[in-house]
């Protein structure tokens, strides 16, 4: 998502809402809430860890305002904060789901039968975790594998393989073809 | 005759991302299946760009906003409580240099943290928090904070005094003067808004 509030307005907001003025402070978490949750519902794995992860981002947000310069874009600022709570709750959580399981393994987990096709949302979502999150950081927010090494704490080369396993896994659930 | 090896996954999406090598480049301007394989790569990350995006269920606004509030006070609660601890410092500074031979700078001294103590009654006053203000001067007055927070700092620092007594006073005279451009600010936006 490009920035929606222009450079002068940003910096405006952020001056006013440092000095105490709420107006202001809801009218930035206004602005990006839809943004930050939608980021934050492609990195975790339930809308409720969602949800707590806008909450927490805008507090820091709230914490941190001083340390927004105003030399970049606002929502490249916020987004970052966004993606390293999101992240830091695989640590916290200390989930298992780095190596990829066996698809059998995940439908059963999930409950349900794997389907012969999917569309790109269910398969998206049907990633694990951390593949989703490589996926969704690289190929939607535009970072960089040097970028989400260091926000997942991993090597480049890990994150561009991770990149390539999903695509092979969304190419199999996403083909027409019986047996996907 | 060895049959042609096609491009990986994570070659083709390093060409995608136009990173890839000299060999994937090559094989691909050659072979209509890692070409085929490449579009299609494409229009995944267009069609994961074009994903609807999500509403919050409930608006947290509201607990983000108390929970900002309590946190403001807790700060400013902190910033008073460094002020007074300042103010006991040079107190107990002057009880010393009484014992001691009295010097010109003691009266300086009184002065300035007088001024200062005025000054900060009057901006306290004006109870300046929770107005609505605007950018320009809520810039203003986050550098005056900012600035009135380096100095208290300097007045909590016991070595630093020590090291410099002089020092002191001209911190005070310091602390006077940012608040009363605080003051000045704040009774100027007040003017405006008909408060």
């Amino acid at each position: 998502m490009a920035d929606t509030l222009p450079l002068a307005e940003a910096k405006s907001l952020v001056a006013r809402a440092r000095a105490g003025d709420f107006a202001a402070l809801e009218r930035l978490y206004r602005t990006y809430e839809r943004p930050v949750y939608t980021l934050a519902r492609r990195l975790t794995k339930s809308a409720e860890d969602a949800e707590d992860v806008l909450q927490e981002t805008f507090l820091e947000v709230c914490r941190s305002l001083r340390q927004w310069r105003g030399e970049g874009s606002l929502w490249g600022w916020i987004r970052t904060i966004a993606a390293s709570k999101a992240l830091m709750r695989y640590r916290r959580e200390k989930l298992r789901e780095w190596e990829p399981l066996e698809d059998d393994v995940l439908a059963a987990r999930a409950g349900v039968d794997v389907p012969l096709r999917m569309d790109l949302e269910a398969a998206l979502e049907r990633l694990p975790e951390r593949s989703r999150a490589v996926v969704w950081l690289h190929d939607v927010e535009g970072y960089t594998h040097e970028e989400i090494a260091e926000l997942m704490g991993m090597t480049t080369s890990f994150s561009k393989s991770q990149l390539a396993r999903a695509h092979d896994r969304l190419r199999r659930w996403l083909d027409a073809g019986v047996g996907a | 005759m060895s049959e042609m090896r096609h491009g990986t996954s994570e070659e083709l999406l390093a060409l995608r991302d136009g990173e890839g090598s000299a060999w994937i480049r090559e094989h691909v301007a050659q072979c209509a299946a890692c070409v085929a394989e490449l579009e299609r790569l494409e229009q995944v990350r267009s069609q994961l760009r074009a994903l609807p995006s999500f509403a919050p269920p409930r608006d947290r606004w509201p607990v983000v906003r108390q929970a900002a509030r309590l946190e403001r006070r807790r700060r400013q609660a902190s910033w008073w409580a460094g002020t007074l601890a300042a103010a006991a410092m040079v107190v107990l500074s002057l009880l010393v240099l009484r014992h001691r031979s009295p010097a010109p700078q003691d009266a300086s001294l009184r002065q300035a943290m007088a001024e200062s103590a005025a000054m900060e009654q009057v901006f306290r006053s004006l109870a300046p928090d929770d107005r609505a203000m605007t950018g320009r001067t809520a810039g203003v007055v986050a550098d005056l904070e900012d600035r009135l927070a380096q100095v208290d700092a300097a007045l909590n620092d016991p070595s630093a005094q020590r090291a410099d007594p002089g020092r002191v006073a001209e911190l005070w005279r310091q602390r006077a003067g940012l608040l009363s451009a605080l003051v000045d600010v704040h009774e100027t936006r007040a003017t405006y808004a008909g408060l």
